[in-house]
């Protein structure tokens, strides 16, 4: 529990101090609301406000994909991870300190998209905004569960954080399948879709487990 | 007396030697004659016609595609609980075979898919898994190529078959609840089969499994006698533990 | 007692060979040093002894219990080639998170009393990033040794070190074996390695070409075995 605490501590200074993951994110998620613009027939506007949720899970996972990746090449970097990996505690303990400090830096990055979004399709966020930012965050802890997880393997390998899109993304569908599915009953009905929230705190729950266990082998040499 | 650095190991012969080959080419050869022969017999179905028949090859392949992945997965387990590199030779082995099949079954089910319903794709809950699966596996071959060291090589692959394995009830599960209208016909699991028909979805079905034990165990072979010569590329660029 | 025992101790990188059959035991409270040409396989023993690899073969044990266990990495403490530093916090905030992620318990007044030690109080405060190499490797020492762990490894710590910032480490080095910490040196300096150690090992090739214990080393008897190791392994 220290370990874990000492992890999230240490990330959230670095990038407090640093930014840069924080801003590369959020540059890249602006990038593509007007990529989309571009792209949707007519726009962004009032009129395709039906694609929104999903627009904006595509620009939530990109984001991710770009941060998640330089949470471990930060490691990398001075030889930092030997010193995770010598942990004298369960490594789990480890990567889930970053997965919470990756889903603070991911939430800060995805709550102004959401606003960006907001404007352009010209939807009005208030009335459902907590339960918009709860099913967020469960998007989000699946998201990031599975990232840091394999963003450690992907560091490791020669394509480095390039990888970690490859691995990733399988394990993704299910997360974004239910995350808006959940997010589009919210905007479109402003209640909540209780079988999304079910599965995904199934699949987040999973993906927790199942990188705890095996977070062991992933840090080794 | 010079003895080199890179010193080439002995590995025991593993059990899977070039007996157990023969066997499993005999076995493949008679199963394949049988099936071939029984699908040729089988009636023709009264709404589809002709290009039924291509399901009885399609389905054994998706049957297939699962087994390896699963054989993939087990021994990616087995590695990892008693680190020893003859499990991961398998794993690579099922994995590579098991891609291939996937492929067949992504060929055949679109052809089979085009002549019934006339479209090429549908979202439907089995297709779409048996292509998550095929992301799935070239991801874990990918994950392969570009790793170095073959101990991490091994272990993360592992990991990753491991990993995927609980991702495939995920999917199933994430496309059956909130993906489109299930198009796939379920009369291919049992019960409503035509008369005759159930004999070549059988043969076939062992046919696969015969087919991919046959080409797991040359795999195998063939990475034995591989890791039996001298290395490559210098495994230490990888002990640093970078 | 011994503190660090290895039973033909084997590792493998695929299909080459890093280390092959190596025997030690490193007594409690003793400095031993790790000598060899490159690629003699000195560090892999250290990162085995480290808990930062796995045997491939034979065993490594570290007060009893395999090297790779929790139990057994929380009594050692790595300082290797990687100074392990985030550059973007302090000299101060990286002992912080050293300490809290080592599980140590009054870690104030151990990091202002390591800051010290390492004569880093003044820049304490200073991003580790602008440090130079000297200071920056004292930090990492540091940070390597904020839980006083009973056993140090130090994978060649002399390196790239200037005089002054070479004795300081000699003396630090000197202090920690005055106090009855066992440590375990990989060294290319053989002289260096026969004053502060007072047992040795000298590898080639994945195994132990030449060993020498019992307090005083003989550093000519050692310059030998090294370049013989050295030549042999060019030949």
């Amino acid at each position: 529990m220290n370990a874990l605490l000492a992890v999230l501590w240490k990330d959230l200074l670095t990038e407090l101090r640093s930014r840069d993951r924080a801003i590369a994110m959020l540059l890249f998620s602006m990038l593509m609301v007007v990529i989309f613009h571009f792209s949707l027939p007519g726009g962004a506007t009032a009129a395709t406000r039906a694609y929104a949720p999903g627009l904006l899970w595509v620009a939530y996972v990109f984001a991710a994909l770009l941060g998640l990746g330089r949470s471990f090449a930060i490691e990398l970097e001075n030889g930092a991870i030997e010193v995770l990996a010598r942990a004298p505690v369960d490594r789990g303990w480890v990567l889930l300190g970053k997965t919470l400090a990756n889903m603070l830096i991911l939430g800060v990055v995805q709550a102004l998209t959401a606003l960006v979004f907001a404007l352009f399709f010209e939807m009005n966020l208030l009335p459902v905004a907590l339960p918009l930012a709860g099913v967020v965050a469960l998007g989000s802890l699946g998201l990031c569960a599975v990232g840091t997880f394999f963003a450690a393997v992907a560091v490791r390998t020669r394509l480095r954080e390039v990888m970690l899109p490859l691995l990733a993304l399988p394990f993704y569908i299910p997360v974004l399948v239910a995350a808006t599915r959940a997010t589009n009953t919210l905007l479109e009905t402003g209640s909540v879709s209780f079988a999304s929230i079910h599965f995904l705190l199934v699949t987040d729950g999973s993906y927790l487990i199942a990188s705890f266990i095996l977070s062991d082998f992933v840090l080794d040499e | 007396m010079t003895d080199a650095i890179a010193k080439p190991e002995q590995h025991p012969t593993p059990s899977a030697g070039g007996g157990a080959r023969r066997v499993s080419a005999a076995a493949l050869a008679v199963s394949f004659a049988l099936w071939a022969y029984l699908v040729y017999a089988a009636p023709l179905d009264s709404v589809q016609g002709l290009i039924q028949k291509i399901l009885y090859v399609h389905v054994p392949c998706w049957f297939a595609a699962y087994a390896g992945f699963a054989l993939t997965a087990v021994c990616g387990g087995l590695y990892l609980w008693k680190n020893d590199e003859r499990y991961d030779r398998v794993a690579v082995a099922g994995a590579e075979v098991g891609v291939v099949f996937c492929t067949l079954g992504l060929v055949t089910g679109p052809i089979w898919a085009k002549g019934t319903w006339g479209h090429w794709w549908a979202w439907d809950p089995r297709l779409t898994m048996t292509l998550v699966l095929w992301f799935i596996y070239l991801a874990y071959l990918l994950l392969r190529s570009f790793t170095e060291g073959s101990t991490r090589t091994a272990r993360f692959a592992s990991v990753y078959g491991i990993a995927g394995l609980a991702a495939v009830p995920l999917n199933y599960f994430a496309i059956e609840l909130f993906g489109g209208a299930a198009m796939h016909p379920d009369n291919l699991e049992r019960g409503s089969l035509g008369e005759g028909m159930g004999w070549p979805f059988a043969a076939g079905a062992i046919t696969a499994l015969l087919a991919m034990l046959h080409l797991v165990l040359l795999r195998v072979d063939l990475e034995r006698r591989r890791a039996a010569e001298g290395p490559s590329t210098p495994d230490w660029a990888s002990a640093e533990g970078d | 007692m011994t503190a660090v025992v290895a039973r033909n101790l084997a590792k493998r990188f695929g299909r080459t060979v890093g280390l092959d059959g190596i025997d030690l035991e490193v007594a409690v409270g003793s400095t031993t040093a790790i000598l060899g040409p490159n690629g003699a396989g000195k560090s892999t023993l250290l990162r085995l002894m480290a808990g930062l690899a796995r045997p491939t073969g034979g065993s490594i044990e570290v007060g009893g219990e395999p090297a790779h266990q929790r139990t057994a990495r929380a009594r050692v403490g790595f300082i290797g080639h990687a100074t392990g530093l985030y550059p973007e916090l302090t000299a101060r905030e990286n002992l912080i998170f050293a300490a809290r992620l080592r599980g140590v318990a009054r870690w104030r007044e151990r990091i202002e009393a390591q800051l010290e030690e390492a004569g880093l109080t003044r820049a304490a405060d200073r991003r580790a990033g602008d440090f130079s190499r000297g200071m920056a490797q004292r930090l990492s020492i540091a940070t390597g040794l904020i839980d006083e762990p009973e056993i140090v490894l130090l994978d060649e710590p002399f390196t790239g070190l200037d005089r002054v910032a070479s004795d300081r480490l000699v003396a630090r080095l000197q202090a920690l074996r005055q106090s009855d910490r066992t440590l375990v040196l990989v060294s290319h300096d053989v002289a260096l390695a026969a004053r502060l150690a007072d047992s040795a090992i000298v590898l080639r090739r994945g195994r132990v070409a030449h060993r020498e214990d019992g307090g005083a080393l003989d550093p000519q008897a050692l310059e030998n075995a090294y370049s013989a190791a050295a030549q042999r392994d060019s030949s």
